[in-house]
């Protein structure tokens, strides 16, 4: 794996020898390849349940940061919370993001690379609506975490898709 | 055994996995991310806790399944890869019946689960016992009606044919061939997970 980047967010990986476990900053990791990806998503789709995908995405992405935040304190400004935020989005392999606008009632977000768009057109080519409930759920999380807000304070909506054609992918983030 | 299981998990949790410049990890013929067992837990509990009976069964094929792909592409790509050579290749002995054996113990470094074969019929049965997964974290306390580790199930089906089922196939057309089934889990209260894979009726 070439061309590795850590930027300026913290990589503390242990593994337990005892459970055979992997820990990233604290938090139980699993590696998982674009075949779990598409096909968890494909069923969210199929079950109606992208709501619930981009849920669990939010929920654990919001411990992670809310971890993250409350481990490294010179982590003190907005800014410096979207920085790391949008490289632990890099880092765990999900792609890369551009925030263009944070704000209390609403935000817009750039999704610049994208595993789950990558993976989908790897594995089936191109789709013809969003599939990106995952980064949905991280950019929501993003947004609660850095402004303090409580869990499902915002909904991010993607309103252009790489998926889908598009060069990136743009996500409408609005309070709820 | 030729395999030195406790060396292969040594070594190969030791690799670290990180990203490109897009933020991409590209390996073992896959592409890859290291998400939180919360989220892939969540998913998958959430979703089948609420099913109505009647669609239980296909709501678990379809993780089931999931798993089941996911385990013969990355799985073929772990068994060609530059550190499968390195570490785990020069134990081989007997093939494809080390390579399984290597695999599950690659299966456990990459924290998938601490698995290792019981039981193995060349080409019609293999026996899986799992010790410790993280898709048990679904119970806290108590023991689930419902056993859950789909992610083992589907993989270990995946890697009977990986072994036995001919040339790797792109396209997967082979997936489907074993089958597994999860008899014992740790969420249901028992002290390790089996799972038992046949051929496909």
């Amino acid at each position: 794996m070439a061309n590795m980047i850590k930027n300026t967010v913290k990589y503390d990986h242990f593994f337990d020898e005892g459970t055979k476990r992997h820990k990233i900053n604290g938090i139980q990791s699993v590696l998982h390849c674009h075949h779990y990806t598409s096909l968890y998503t494909q069923l969210a789709i199929d079950a109606g349940e992208t709501g619930l995908l981009t849920e669990c995405a939010r929920d654990a992405v919001r411990d992670i940061l809310d971890n993250y935040f409350a481990a490294n304190p010179e982590v003190d400004s907005i800014q410096k919370k979207i920085e790391i935020a949008c490289q632990y989005y890099a880092l765990v392999g999900l792609g890369t993001m551009k925030v263009h606008f944070l704000g209390d009632y609403s935000g817009s977000v750039e999704v610049l690379s994208s595993h789950t768009d990558d993976g989908w057109m790897k594995k089936w080519g191109q789709y013809d609506r969003p599939v990106n409930y995952i980064s949905a759920g991280f950019i929501e999380a993003m947004f609660e975490a850095v402004l303090g807000l409580p869990a499902g304070a915002f909904l991010a909506k993607e309103t252009q898709s790489i998926v889908m054609g598009a060069k990136t992918s743009l996500f409408n983030v609005t309070r709820r | 055994m030729a395999i030195d299981r406790k060396k292969v998990i040594e070594q190969m949790s030791r690799i670290e996995i990180l990203p490109d410049e897009n933020g991409i990890i590209e390996g073992y013929n896959v592409l890859v991310t290291q998400l939180s067992t919360a989220f892939w837990n969540s998913f998958a509990e959430r979703l089948t806790s609420k099913t109505e009976e009647d669609m239980l069964e296909a709501k678990e094929y379809l993780l089931y399944n999931a798993a089941h792909e996911c385990g013969y592409h990355t799985g073929y790509g772990i068994i060609t890869s530059d550190e499968w050579n390195a570490v785990v290749r020069p134990m081989i002995e007997k093939v494809p019946e080390d390579v399984l054996y290597g695999a599950y113990a690659v299966f456990t470094a990459w924290g998938w689960a601490d698995s290792e074969i019981v039981e193995l019929i060349p080409g019609e049965k293999m026996v899986v016992r799992a010790y410790d997964y993280y898709e048990a974290d679904i119970a806290k306390y108590g023991a689930s009606k419902k056993m859950s580790a789909y992610m083992i199930a589907g993989v270990s089906a995946a890697f009977m044919e990986l072994a036995y089922a001919g040339e790797y196939d792109p396209k997967g057309k082979v997936i489907g061939i074993f089958v597994c089934k999860q008899v014992k889990g740790i969420e249901c209260g028992d002290s390790y997970g089996e799972f038992i894979v046949t051929k496909a009726d």
